[in-house]
């Protein structure tokens, strides 16, 4: 279980981003954190990885194995001279305890095998996110964290990846977080929403929320949040 | 032209140059750092002349010298992290500075044409055991940390969130080249160590292949530079400082031209 109680987290002279947070994750649960940029969302994601430090506040985490999938485009250079075995050889060889599965298991099950030559630079950006992923599957994570994954990608591949998210969380009881803009794929998949809001955040039913926010947005016209 | 001590010792030193310096040079292109050898080389000089002021062997002084700025690099990319390349004027500022007071004060003597332009002459068999402790150790931290820096390098982020320690293998990585440059000024030179460092990996990088093979082609291309380089020196009666940089720039043409043919060449057969 992942418990955040009373976080507080600003950057350095900069007003707070996020006040008063309390939230939990339990096993087997789907969170989706969602929100405007620059609510926060991310740097929740940050503190819960523990590259950042609360402000105050306290993250007890129980879970034994996190595995994070980055946003694509933010990172990635594409010219760099490394092959999607190589990346995740990388990982292999520095999470060594950690490690459960195969290279050609995690690459096979994101339909992938074929690929493992291939230069990162020359995939498509759904190709990329599923090589985040695959890296991320290597470990067999109880808990696997992902920062928008279909940010820049293809509908087909956004299609594959959120089936297999939902897969990874009905079939194989993994807890998911996922940072999201993509309210379609959020709405299919969650068990329950995190919403941020000037930098204050409550759990909400997703289907409680579309009737919520969205409707308070788009007036009574909320067809095409359905797509 | 083997008979000679000086070039039997140049060309052993030169085996482990070659294989270092693109080593280290691979990292520090991605990095976007490629000038740094450059100013550690002037921080070499700064520890060239400090050792002779204390009477020391100058590969060791350079080694304690180019290790502190390089640290100070790493430490000071915290405060300037907009501004990275400023940490570099500053540190060559510096290094510039202690070296040229030293040089020109008369404290101490050295022949600064040597050291500037890199010569097979002054290279002495202690030299050449310095060299051999250093990049002995060098490439067994690389090779031990091979996949942390790796990984580092391309996701610096992901690497923490799996638990590398960064800071640990930044700094360590810092050590590791100011040892290849303390260890390369004598025969490459203080005003082209970073050509050797960056030209045969910017050679690789134009294959487009995957970051070992990336590697295995810069150290090839770096050891075609350095010992053609040596010899045409020896033959002209120059500096080798001079035309390996000159060799590592026409390789690099080689390869561009290679791969225009090759690119050519498929864009035809498609037609």
């Amino acid at each position: 279980m992942l418990k955040i109680k009373h976080l507080y987290f600003s950057y350095s002279n900069k007003p707070e981003l996020l006040k008063d947070i309390n939230f939990s994750v339990n096993r087997g649960e789907y969170i989706s954190i969602i929100g405007s940029n620059g609510s926060g969302k991310s740097t929740l994601v940050r503190l819960i990885l523990g590259l950042l430090k609360p402000s105050s506040g306290t993250i007890s985490n129980s879970f034994q194995n996190m595995a994070y999938v980055p946003q694509r485009f933010n990172q990635l250079n594409t010219h760099f001279p490394i092959t999607v075995k190589e990346i995740l050889n990388c990982y292999k060889n520095v999470r060594k305890k950690h490690i459960h599965k195969e290279i050609k298991d995690v690459l096979t099950l994101l339909h992938m095998p074929e690929e493992e030559n291939t230069l990162i630079g020359q995939l498509s950006g759904g190709q990329c996110q599923k090589v985040f992923i695959a890296r991320a599957l290597l470990g067999d994570p109880d808990l696997l964290i992902l920062d928008e994954p279909s940010n820049g990608i293809d509908r087909q591949s956004q299609i594959d990846i959120y089936n297999f998210l939902a897969n990874l969380n009905k079939n194989e009881k993994m807890t998911v977080i996922c940072v999201e803009h993509n309210l379609q794929a959020a709405l299919k998949n969650s068990t329950s929403f995190y919403h941020i809001e000037k930098g204050k955040g409550h759990v909400c039913l997703p289907e409680k929320y579309i009737k919520e926010y969205i409707k308070s947005d788009l007036g009574e016209n909320t067809e095409n949040v359905y797509l | 032209m083997f008979t000679y001590n000086f070039m039997q010792n140049a060309f052993l030193i030169s085996i482990f140059i070659a294989a270092l310096c693109p080593v280290i040079g691979m990292f520090l292109v991605l990095r976007r750092y490629s000038m740094m050898g450059d100013t550690l080389s002037h921080a070499s000089l700064a520890g060239i002349a400090v050792g002779m002021l204390f009477n020391q062997n100058p590969v060791l002084s350079a080694f304690l010298m180019v290790s502190f700025f390089s640290i100070a690099i790493e430490w000071l990319r915290k405060h300037f992290r907009t501004y990275a390349e400023l940490i570099l004027v500053i540190i060559l500022s510096l290094s510039i500075g202690i070296a040229i007071t030293l040089l020109s004060s008369g404290l101490v003597h050295a022949n600064i044409d040597s050291l500037m332009f890199g010569s097979v002459l002054t290279v002495t068999r202690t030299d050449f055991y310095w060299v051999l402790f250093f990049s002995i150790v060098s490439l067994f931290l690389v090779y031990k940390f091979y996949y942390a820096l790796v990984f580092m390098v391309f996701d610096e982020e992901g690497a923490a969130i799996a638990g590398v320690n960064i800071k640990f293998i930044n700094y360590l990585f810092a050590v590791i080249v100011a040892a290849t440059i303390s260890i390369s000024i004598r025969i490459v030179g203080i005003l082209v160590i970073s050509s050797l460092i960056a030209l045969p990996i910017a050679a690789a990088l134009q294959l487009e292949v995957g970051f070992k093979k990336t590697l295995l082609y810069g150290v090839l291309f770096s050891y075609i530079d350095i010992f053609s380089g040596i010899i045409i020196s020896y033959w002209i009666n120059a500096a080798p400082g001079g035309i390996i940089a000159i060799n590592a720039v026409l390789l690099l043409l080689c390869v561009l031209f290679y791969k225009h043919k090759i690119k050519h060449r498929g864009s035809v057969q498609n037609e």
